[in-house]
């Protein structure tokens, strides 16, 4: 009975995308890495190479095996929840995950945030006052954001309000688990540094969709009904509009986990972004391997969420 | 090795610095403001925090594989033998003395009474444990150090070393990660997880290491040397951005930050709260040449290439002045430097266009250049296209990120020359060895650069007396000056900023700091 219902087999399908997407993925991000030039048991050997050592070594970490053998015994170990240690600290590759995939949520979770409550009522100030000055000075600040830099902006921050002010701290991250409020008082500036592009893409999306629906010939008949701008605004405007701001919410997600990376660099925060820079820099499959898996899982659990949303807000989304 | 020499008490009553060792610690010191040895009474307590360039690859010594490990090693594990900060001598550590009995034994005498942090004894079998777990085992990354011991035995409070071959570097290579001695209970019981579960003898105990993340240690209350360490906890937050290391320190969230880039001292002394130190380093920029094939094969051309080079304006451009100019592998302070060559190619772009023409390349040269893309490496790399060609040689430069760079040149055999950097040895013999004996993997034509090299290689081993390895070294260096195996171009100096409140650094001429003697105030 459950499987018939429309939501149910949304999230079925959703979830039936892991596997394949996983093994593609994975699959390809190894063959990238294994394109790139170098060789990681040089690596491993490091300043004490010899060719004997070398040569030891890629035997000892299996490196002397087919391309398809090494990536089939990567996928075995997955399935079976062991994504393997990495070859540069020995470090279990899932615990290093889990140590520090915490640390790069807060900082996205913070980051959205700003980006939501900053650029959803710019949004609709904008919308709501086409051609005005406030709208040519929102849209302005919007265009600014989307151009700028976050690691440049991330500097700007620093400087000012760390070394000039000394309000936040200027490096590091202190895990949630440990101290919440420091948590996020060391989230601050990298996530309004990682927020500013973001929020002026809220802005964009959300003022657009908004002035298309504030001109529909609903909206026409609902004004000519007597009903106040205010009540046409948040009962029906913002209603049709959160279709869009859902999609906007799902791909500014999975971008702000992207853009981790740089603020993570900038910032010397260790988490997710900065890991994997590390681990493909020196061919450190194992880990790199595991943080694609975990990307994966986690936009498309970012994706069904949204289908879910998508579903609450319009049924007709899980109808058809 | 002759006559039996290096008692402690020998060395100690002998233990004098050399004038220009003085010389360049005295330099160190005024550029650091005065402020460097002149610091009041040392005071225990407080926590050290320290900016760390790199995640170590491993906290077991025989495992690692990264020349930045020391930094993180140094404080856990005590060492066999030490050194002098200033020259690099060797002088004891957890060996009290050594002596050579014959040119093939070489006898340790451990000091009694040091404790590992797990409180078992670290006497002459945890010693020959230690060497020979380092000799033997699957994972050493150090076996080649050791490649000239035969047998270990240990007896009493000594531990004899018998070797294949007479080897004088060998106290000094036990002066590094060879030396590094580990709890052989905590090797034991660890086994694999050792590399991040690791048990020394040094002044600071193991707590945590989180990946990519921090390191954190605690006083070894047991620890042999009178008064020391003075740091209550030496914690080193890992971050590989020197810029945002640096803004780490400035902000006051860590104490101490090692090797900047000169390009960063201006930055330094902007900052009312820093202070910073210039030391003298054995790390030697340079343009490694892979001779086994042509053009580079032929002397001529290396020597051009040599002569191309203008060194004081590339120190000016790339470290505004403040590093130290060469043509030998070497720096001034230590103690087996050779002054005349130091400065055997002086900037001749016309000589080097003769050489060329004489070597059969008259009409100039098309060399390919491997190095790094990262910034100041393009900035040198900028440089030296520009310097080289106005002696004919066509420098162009294929980039790479990281370590595939190294493996590009040393291994894949791509270009003709790397330019890179070699961060030094402790003994002198090692550095040589590795990068032009036969076969080795630094040296990318695997083959003898000149008539006599291997020969002068052995010499600089066969004797612990210092006077016949300087002579040995100079031979040595002169045969690899005069072939033009290498292009040393610099030695970089070690660039260090600190808080205020940080006192009783010294710079070391490894530069790989080492925070026993560090106090701090407040």
């Amino acid at each position: 009975m459950l499987a018939n219902h429309p939501r149910l087999r949304m999230v079925g399908r959703r979830l039936a995308q892991i596997v394949p997407v996983i093994v593609l993925a994975t699959f390809i991000v190894f063959g990238l890495l294994k394109l790139v030039p170098g060789d990681v048991a040089a690596t491993l050997a490091g300043e004490y190479a010899t060719d004997e050592r070398v040569a030891q070594i890629r035997v000892a970490y299996g490196l002397d095996q087919p391309f398809l053998v090494q990536y089939w015994h990567w996928l075995w170990n997955a399935a079976h929840l062991d994504l393997s240690r990495s070859f540069m600290s020995n470090e279990p590759v899932l615990d290093q995950i889990l140590h520090r995939f915490p640390t790069t949520l807060l900082l996205v979770f913070c980051a959205l945030l700003i980006s939501l409550s900053v650029g959803v009522p710019l949004g609709i100030l904008a919308a709501t006052r086409v051609g005005s000055r406030v709208d040519v000075a929102v849209t302005s600040i919007a265009s600014f954001g989307v151009a700028l830099p976050s690691f440049w902006l991330a500097m700007i921050l620093v400087a000012t309000f760390s070394l000039s002010l000394g309000w936040f701290p200027a490096t590091g991250a202190v895990r949630w688990s440990v101290d919440p409020r420091l948590a996020v008082w060391y989230a601050v500036l990298p996530a309004v540094a990682l927020a500013a592009g973001g929020m002026a893409e809220v802005v964009r999306q959300l003022r657009s969709a908004l002035i298309e629906v504030l001109a529909s010939q609903y909206v026409r008949t609902l004004y000519a009904k007597g009903l106040s701008p205010t009540a046409i605004l948040w009962k029906h405007g913002l209603k049709n509009v959160a279709v869009t701001l859902l999609t906007v919410i799902g791909l500014l997600t999975s971008r702000l986990l992207g853009g981790a990376v740089v603020i993570e660099a900038v910032f010397a925060i260790p988490g997710m972004g900065s890991m994997v820079v590390r681990a493909a820099i020196v061919k450190d499959f194992p880990v790199v391997q595991g943080v694609v898996f975990a990307m994966v899982i986690l936009v498309i659990a970012i994706n069904m969420v949204i289908d879910v949303l998508y579903t609450l807000v319009d049924p007709r989304v899980a109808l058809k | 090795m002759n006559a039996p020499t290096h008692h402690a008490q020998e060395y100690h009553a002998s233990g004098r610095i050399e004038r220009r060792a003085f010389v360049a610690l005295m330099g160190a010191t005024a550029l650091a403001g005065g402020d460097a040895l002149a610091q009041g009474t040392p005071k225990p307590g407080g926590k050290l925090r320290v900016s760390a360039q790199g995640n170590p690859s491993s906290l077991d010594p025989m495992t690692g594989n990264s020349g930045s490990d020391h930094v993180v090693l140094y404080p856990m594990y005590d060492t066999l033998v030490e050194w002098d900060y200033a020259t690099l001598q060797a002088k004891p550590g957890i060996a009290e003395s050594w002596i050579d009995p014959d040119p093939t034994t070489l006898v340790l005498t451990i000091r009694d009474g040091i404790t590992f942090h797990d409180g078992t004894k670290c006497d002459a079998a945890a010693v020959r444990a230690n060497l020979v777990r380092a000799m033997t085992h699957e994972r050493s990354n150090i076996k080649s150090d050791l490649g000239t011991v035969k047998e270990i035995t240990a007896s009493g409070r000594n531990v004899t070393l018998k070797l294949k071959q007479p080897d004088s570097a060998l106290p000094l290579i036990l002066s590094d990660r060879a030396g590094m001695m580990c709890s052989p209970k905590a090797m034991e019981e660890s086994g694999r997880d050792y590399d991040r579960k690791p048990v020394g003898a040094g002044g600071w105990k193991f707590v945590s290491w989180a990946d990519n993340e921090n390191v954190v240690m605690t006083r070894n209350e047991h620890y042999w040397k009178p008064g020391r360490p003075l740091a209550d906890a030496v914690t080193f937050q890992v971050i590989p951005e020197l810029n945002t290391g640096l803004r780490s320190v400035t902000a006051g969230q860590n104490d101490f930050i090692y090797f900047l880039v000169p390009q960063q001292k201006a930055l330094i002394d902007r900052a009312r709260n820093v202070s910073s130190m210039i030391g003298p380093t054995m790390w030697c920029i340079q343009m490694y040449i892979n001779y086994g094939r042509p053009p580079l094969d032929n002397v001529k051309v290396r020597q051009a290439l040599n002569f191309a080079v203008n060194r004081d304006e590339f120190n000016k451009a790339a470290f505004g002045g403040l590093a130290e100019p060469t043509t030998m592998l070497l720096p001034k302070a230590h103690w087996a430097h050779v002054a005349e060559l130091a400065n055997y190619y002086t900037h001749d772009p016309e000589r080097a266009r003769k050489l060329l023409a004489e070597g059969g390349y008259s009409n100039g040269i098309d060399l390919v250049g491997i190095s790094y893309s990262e910034q100041l490496s393009v900035q040198q790399q900028e440089i030296l296209i520009e310097q080289v060609r106005q002696a004919g040689i066509r420098l162009t430069f294929k980039r790479f990120t990281g370590p595939p760079t190294t493996t590009a040149f040393l291994a894949e055999k791509q270009g003709d020359v790397f330019l890179s950097a070699w961060t030094g040895r402790p003994d002198p013999s090692l550095t040589y060895q590795l990068m032009f004996g036969v076969g080795s993997y630094y040296n990318a034509g695997r083959g003898e650069g000149a008539p006599g090299l291997t020969e002068a290689l052995l010499a600089t081993r066969a004797s612990s007396n210092l006077d016949v390895r300087k002579a040995a070294f100079r031979k040595l260096q002169q045969i690899v000056t005069e072939h033009a195996l290498m292009v040393p171009l610099v030695f970089r100096p070690e660039l260090d900023a600190f808080g205020k409140r940080v006192h009783g650094y010294r710079p070391n001429l490894l530069g790989k700091p080492k925070f026993t003697d560090v106090w701090l105030e407040g």
